[in-house]
């Protein structure tokens, strides 16, 4: 290819976004001074709903600046954010998930917040811990909007069916994994059912069951922290509760492995009866069914160390692209603030980290947003400290044991050979990365 | 060979030993194999559709039950019927299905023509008329379809930016006008090239120019290749996502495909019902313009009475 | 190229090329202006290190190099995507023939048996596909029910990685509509009377077959094989949603594209997937080449000289 081709393409992303704007000028909505404000999340028919009245809100409390708001399925933002990237033309305020932000912040395609706290943003009543979660090297980056955890959901009339009293004969809140593998067993034996997703090849279990045996998942340096004796060990209690008859058969759980749909979890189709996720996708999979669910945090160890984190579920933060930062970042302050707006917005993006906007919304909550509430207060003091930004590569290590992880379920090679395979290739990912 | 049973079974029959008998019991007998394998060609027609229609029945039955239904039953029959699927999917989203179909059927319209007018004259080209470069434009052509799409979903946002066509539906249509789909070159190349090279020769000999020969016997005598075309570019473009994902950012602009994405979530609540519902809709349209353009493969052939 | 010998022959060079580049000149300006800059700027970046955030950085062969030498997932997705095309183009194209041929003799309702068939092709790859495919192939599914009434025990088809890649297959072929449609229009421009000249001289319908449709179906057999071989190189719906994009179980649907795009779009290595992307289009290339060298024995257009 010429050299003059190459420049064409690389070079002029700079000027291309400003005729982006003059382009989107021609819209209906702009008028000359306004400041522009494009705010980017994913979402659902019932966020883009609350998202847009409160555009709409801010946009009447606020003349001179216009919030214009774009939004797409979860399957498809990434996909558009990363050709927006490309093309230096990514909207001001976008949303963020906990792990693929710090490749954004590395990459430096989310920018520093710290010049606009204390004027455009107001974070001072924010939970600490959810500041700290959004700040790397000292460096203050991304907002919460709403905290998260895991969560395993359980469907209560096949619980009860069984005889089982959550409380009496396990507790929600600290129950281990021969806890699980007796009333796994019990549910299938009193119903047919199988108690228990097969949790051999998730990942966010694993990583719980690493801070449970009292380790971190990546060494300062920066290298794999999970030993082979871990790894073994997390795939051979699973192995017992298989085997106890708690869990759908091998290859039932295997072709799930990966797949991240609500729909395909085993409580929902029925398969079993508790299934493992992220505290705020309860109100979507209840959606889903016409049981009641009950919740319980993951299973532990009998030494009770706690393995589970709570982590903001979603951020919002500022891009390298934004035109205009200061009108961004004064949006995405009344954003977790005004309490008009998160009256709109609700618990849909999880438990806002804001202590008045939790009161204020205390009183108005549905039955699953106030399960999830009462389930955060029940796991208060019984969840790990937040660890350090995972290095590049974390995600693919993730997705490369959820793949391995498929050979243990369907018996094909030993838990040894597999857990050896797998700490092989995540050294490889993390070397390379 | 096939003949057999029919035979055997005359021969058992001792009553009939005429010969004028024979024969019409023979007729019969024809007449009535003719009829059970026309019965059970529909038999097979009827099963087959069946596998191939189930996952459409599956589709609207699920788009009458309520999201809790969905996924817990097999049953085919909802339990109870829930027209709301319908009436809050078309208006689930912030903007209106309204909106969407008239955005789906603006470019999909505009695909379409532009898909078979361009095409049919690259198609002429390749197939009948002589120039230099010949084939290496044609490997050429043919290299544009081998590229996986991904791979150029970048540079081609970044070229697009450059032309200031992100955010409108520039490039979702004006690459049509321009023969951007290979596909389509390729079809009518090989259409052009089955009809008789006497027909333009002799137009030639009379004097027609090369465009009086594509306009007046080349284009009349493809119809089936151009409604073959047009079906085809209807449907992709109609069902095409991952262009309108990357150049239109404001939700009124987006397409149906687009829209549909929308119901479904990974962190809160999905609407299955609404989205099987508004799908159903959605390939309404893609269903009516085959059922009319499929009768002019059919017909186009007919009417020209070719060869 | 003959000697130019002052204005007359340039004047004829032009009459002879002007038509062809006229009808052409669409295409021209569209491949130009939209369509060469973006490959070529993937030949580009297929030599560099590229994660879309920073700018591109040359890097030679390193991505080839990688590649061939320590990429186990590129092997498996070469070995996988071969395993779908040898298979599942076959089988579409044959299904598709038949089907047609089924459909081009009167039959009543032909039109909506047509429509019928086609629904599949119109589902595409759509979230609902993926959804039904999970509940057909389950382990207690529908596919697995009517296994048991012939007394057999059907495997687990989406767990199992050596049968998942069945189901895709099965899905390839499910969705036979676009071949079966060209194959359909190919059909009726064979004259009928070529038949009936065979009826009389009391040929049966597999001589009939071989004789007189495939020799004049050759075209459009040749361009349905050509199309469907490069449309299940670059296969990428089905296996991405059904594997719930990873390509599970165990790499078994591990297509090639879905590999490139994950390495694109996941990991943000857009250099590698450019390499990726050329590796396969080299390989789709050399089969075309093929298909088309070996056309000359059996494609013919017999309204063309030689």
């Amino acid at each position: 290819m010429s050299r003059l081709n190459r420049r064409t393409f690389m070079t002029k992303a700079g000027a291309a976004a400003g005729s982006v704007a003059v382009l989107s000028a021609l819209g209906p909505q702009a008028f000359g001074q306004d400041k522009q404000v494009r705010h980017f999340w994913w979402g659902n028919p019932e966020r883009d709903r609350r998202t847009f009245a409160v555009i709409d809100l801010y946009n009447s409390k606020n003349p001179g600046t216009v919030v214009s708001g774009e939004t797409l399925g979860f399957d498809d933002y990434f996909t558009k954010l990363t050709t927006q990237i490309a093309g230096g033309n990514m909207p001001d305020v976008i949303q963020q998930g906990y792990g693929v932000l710090f490749e954004y912040i590395a990459n430096g395609a989310v920018v520093p917040l710290d010049d606009y706290v204390g004027n455009s943003l107001d974070i001072s009543k924010i939970d600490q811990s959810a500041i700290d979660a959004g700040t790397v090297d000292g460096k203050f980056y991304a907002l919460s909007i709403g905290a998260n955890s895991h969560m395993a959901i359980y469907n209560s009339r096949l619980f009860e069916a069984a005889g089982i009293v959550p409380g009496e004969d396990f507790d929600p809140y600290g129950y281990t994994y021969d806890d699980l593998a007796r009333i796994g067993a019990q549910v299938k034996e009193a119903t047919g059912v199988p108690g228990t997703d097969d949790n051999t090849a998730d990942y966010q279990n694993f990583s719980d069951f690493i801070a449970q045996k009292g380790v971190k998942m990546f060494n300062p340096d920066g290298t794999y922290g999970a030993t082979q004796e871990i790894v073994e060990e997390y795939w051979s209690i699973w192995q017992t509760i298989r085997d106890a008859g708690a869990t759908p058969p091998g290859p039932e759980s295997a072709g799930l492995a990966g797949v991240a749909d609500l729909s395909q979890l085993g409580v929902v189709t029925g398969k079993s009866a508790m299934s493992y996720l992220w505290s705020n996708q309860l109100v979507g999979a209840q959606g889903l069914m016409e049981d009641t669910l009950g919740v319980a945090m993951y299973p532990n160890t009998p030494a009770m160390v706690p393995g589970s984190i709570v982590q903001p579920s979603q951020f919002i933060c500022l891009t390298r692209d934004s035109v205009d930062p200061e009108a961004a970042t004064a949006y995405m302050s009344a954003f977790v603030n005004d309490l008009d707006i998160t009256a709109i917005l609700g618990l849909e993006r999880g438990i806002p980290s804001q202590v008045d906007v939790r009161e204020a919304l205390q009183p108005n909550l549905s039955p699953a947003e106030a399960l999830s509430v009462e389930f955060f207060a029940g796991i208060q003091g019984k969840t790990a400290p937040l660890d350090p930004p995972p290095p590049s590569g974390s995600n693919e290590v993730e997705q490369t044991f959820e793949r391995v992880a498929v050979s243990v379920l369907l018996g094909e090679k030993s838990i040894p050979e597999v857990a050896t395979d797998f700490l092989a290739q995540a050294k490889a990912i993390l070397a390379r990365a | 060979m096939t003949e057999n049973p029919v035979t055997t079974t005359i021969a058992a029959r001792p009553a009939s030993t005429d010969t004028a008998a024979l024969a019409r019991a023979y007729r019969e007998a024809r007449a009535r194999r003719a009829k059970r394998a026309g019965l059970l060609k529909h038999i097979f027609l009827i099963l087959t559709s069946l596998i191939m229609i189930y996952p459409l029945i599956w589709m609207i039955s699920a788009s009458f039950k309520p999201d809790n239904q969905i996924f817990g039953s097999l049953s085919l029959w909802p339990q109870t019927f829930d027209w709301d699927n319908y009436g809050q999917g078309w208006n689930a989203l912030s903007v209106s299905f309204t909106r969407f179909f008239l955005n789906s059927t603006l470019v999909t319209v505009l695909s379409v023509i532009g898909n078979v007018i361009s095409c049919s004259f690259a198609g002429y080209a390749f197939a009948r008329l002589e120039f230099t470069g010949k084939n290496i434009w044609f490997a050429l052509m043919m290299m544009t379809l081998m590229v996986p799409y991904h791979v150029v979903l970048i540079p081609q946002y970044l070229l697009f930016l450059n032309l200031g066509w992100v955010n409108t539906y520039l490039p979702l249509i004006v690459p049509k006008f321009l023969a951007g789909e290979a596909f389509f070159i390729f079809l009518m190349i090989q259409f052009f090239r089955q009809l008789p090279r006497e027909l333009d020769e002799a137009a030639m000999i009379d004097g027609c120019s090369p465009f009086k020969i594509y306009w007046a016997i080349i284009m009349p005598l493809s119809l089936p290749a151009m409604a073959t075309a047009a079906i085809f570019s209807f449907i992709w473009t109609w069902e095409d996502f991952l262009g309108p994902l990357v150049y239109l950012n404001k939700v009124e602009d987006y397409t149906v495909p687009l829209a549909l994405r929308m119901f479904l979530s990974q962190d809160g609540a999905s609407q299955y019902g609404p989205m099987f519902a508004m799908s159903i809709l959605s390939i309404l349209p893609i269903f009516l313009f085959f059922i009319i353009f499929q009768r002019l493969i059919i017909r186009g052939i007919a009417m020209s009475g070719l060869k | 190229m003959r000697t130019t010998e002052g204005p007359y022959a340039m004047e004829k060079f032009f009459r002879r090329n002007f038509a062809g580049y006229a009808f052409l000149a669409p295409w021209l300006i569209g491949f130009f202006l939209l369509a060469i800059g973006p490959i070529l700027a993937s030949l580009w970046l297929s030599f560099t290190k590229y994660n879309i955030v920073r700018p591109p950085q040359w890097i030679g062969l390193d991505n080839y190099i990688y590649m061939f030498e320590f990429d186990d997932r590129f092997k498996k997705a070469l070995q996988v995507t071969f395993s779908f095309v040898v298979i599942s183009v076959p089988a579409k194209l044959i299904f598709a023939l038949g089907v047609a041929m089924a459909l081009d003799k009167g039959i009543r309702a032909i039109g909506w048996y047509r429509a019928l068939f086609y629904l599949p092709s119109i589902l595409g790859g759509s979230i609902a596909v993926a959804i039904l495919w999970r509940q057909l192939f389950n382990y207690d599914g529908v596919v697995n029910s009517a296994l048991r009434l012939v007394g057999l025990d059907g495997p687990y088809w989406l767990a199992d990685p050596k049968y998942s890649l069945w189901t895709l297959i099965v899905l390839a072929v499910w969705q036979f509509g676009s071949p079966m449609l060209i194959f359909l229009a190919g059909l009726r421009a064979i004259p009928q009377e070529l038949y009936e000249a065979a009826e009389i001289d009391a040929a049966g319908p597999v001589r009939k077959f071989f004789a007189i449709t495939v020799p004049l179906l050759a075209p459009v057999i040749f361009f349905n094989l050509v199309l469907q071989m490069i449309e299940a190189f670059k296969s990428f719906s089905g296996a991405f949603i059904i594997s719930g994009g990873s390509g599970a179980p165990l790499d078994s649907l591990l297509f090639f594209t879905v590999y490139l795009y994950d390495e694109a779009f996941s990991y943000l290595r857009m250099g590698y997937a450019s390499a990726l992307a050329w590796v396969l289009l080299l390989i789709i290339a050399a089969f075309t080449a093929i298909a088309f060298w070996t056309s000359k024995y059996w494609v013919h257009y017999e309204n063309e000289r030689g």
